[in-house]
């Protein structure tokens, strides 16, 4: 299920989006299987990270990117500090 | 023959500290894996990865010996030598001052544009071909660092026999990429990607120092060796 909230993109240089799940689901999939996690686990800790980001976004009628990138990874320590580590510094590798 | 050889190892261990590729291949191998490629294939592209960048540096070490020794044959004035020694000095003062940003993880001094751009490529590549093109790209994309080494290394070559120059050539390229073989032989045996990153992140101050004062020691070493000896030679008539 999507909610209908705006997402704003790299401080409103890019133009905004709605907020897609399977996106925010996979990005955090992606950063638990690049950390060797197994499958089921990664896809379990995506939909965990992804429940709790939909209540947070209930509250709002638009974030950054940035927010939520920052809100996902703070989730994603909780569940697996190494996959959270790549996902908050993946721009950061150069 | 042993010196020429020494100086050749040690600039080729400064360009193996330069972290652009080890970057690149850290993220690409990163995706890979998010995206759940066969580990066969990852290995492939890894491995493509560093072929371009191997085959790059050969073909740079080899063609600015070339033209040296087309310019100037095995006698290399001593101006050349000094200003080789400048740009090592000079660059080893801009490593220190600028090579890491002064943020989290391990942003180097790329403008921004140019680092989003090789990162969404990185992020794109899905084949050898596209993998080896990266490799030689990151080279490419490191030149401004690079050139000092490479410079000072084919002044070097050009006044060794041709066999051994091949030998220099080789040796340079084997040991510039180390680095490199160190992430692929970590990312093929399965280590976590999270630890090398955070390696590289707490380790990038000394990363930073230890490629700046190498620069520093070799351009002063090369200065007194090529620079220094021969006018003091020629000032004793000798």
């Amino acid at each position: 299920m999507n909610l209908a909230i705006d997402i704003v993109k790299r401080g409103g240089r890019r133009p905004s989006e709605r907020f897609d799940r399977d996106k925010l689901h996979t990005s955090v999939r992606a950063a638990c299987l690049s950390v060797r996690t197994p499958d089921g686990e990664a896809e379990l800790i995506a939909e965990k990270v992804c429940d709790i980001l939909m209540v947070w976004l209930k509250t709002k009628p638009e974030v950054t990117s940035s927010d939520l990138r920052r809100k996902a990874a703070q989730t994603l320590d909780t569940f697996h500090p190494e996959a959270a580590y790549l996902y908050k510094h993946h721009r950061l590798v150069m | 023959m042993t010196i020429s050889l020494a100086i050749v190892a040690l600039a080729a261990l400064i360009h193996a500290s330069f972290q652009l590729s080890v970057s690149m291949l850290t993220l690409l191998s990163g995706h890979a894996i998010g995206a759940k490629t066969a580990h066969k294939k990852l290995l492939r592209l890894t491995c493509s990865f560093l072929t371009g960048a191997g085959i790059m540096t050969l073909l740079l070490i080899s063609f600015t010996s070339f033209v040296f020794q087309q310019a100037f044959g095995r006698e290399i004035p001593t101006i050349m030598w000094a200003i080789g020694c400048g740009l090592l000095i000079g660059l080893g003062v801009a490593v220190w001052a600028f090579y890491y940003r002064r943020e989290r993880g391990t942003s180097l001094w790329l403008p921004r544009g140019i680092a989003r751009y090789l990162s969404d490529r990185t992020k794109a590549t899905k084949w050898s071909a596209e993998a080896f093109g990266l490799g030689l790209s990151s080279v490419i994309g490191e030149l401004i660092f690079i050139l000092a080494p490479i410079v000072i290394s084919a002044l070097v070559l050009i006044q060794l026999p041709p066999l051994w120059q091949l030998a220099g050539a080789a040796l340079y390229t084997l040991i510039s990429l180390l680095s490199l073989l160190v992430v692929y032989a970590l990312v093929g045996s399965g280590h976590k990607l999270s630890r090398i990153q955070k390696w590289r992140e707490e380790n990038k101050r000394f990363l930073q120092f230890a490629a700046g004062s190498g620069l520093i020691v070799l351009g002063f070493y090369v200065y007194v060796d090529q620079v220094l000896s021969q006018t003091a030679f020629a000032q004793g008539g000798f």
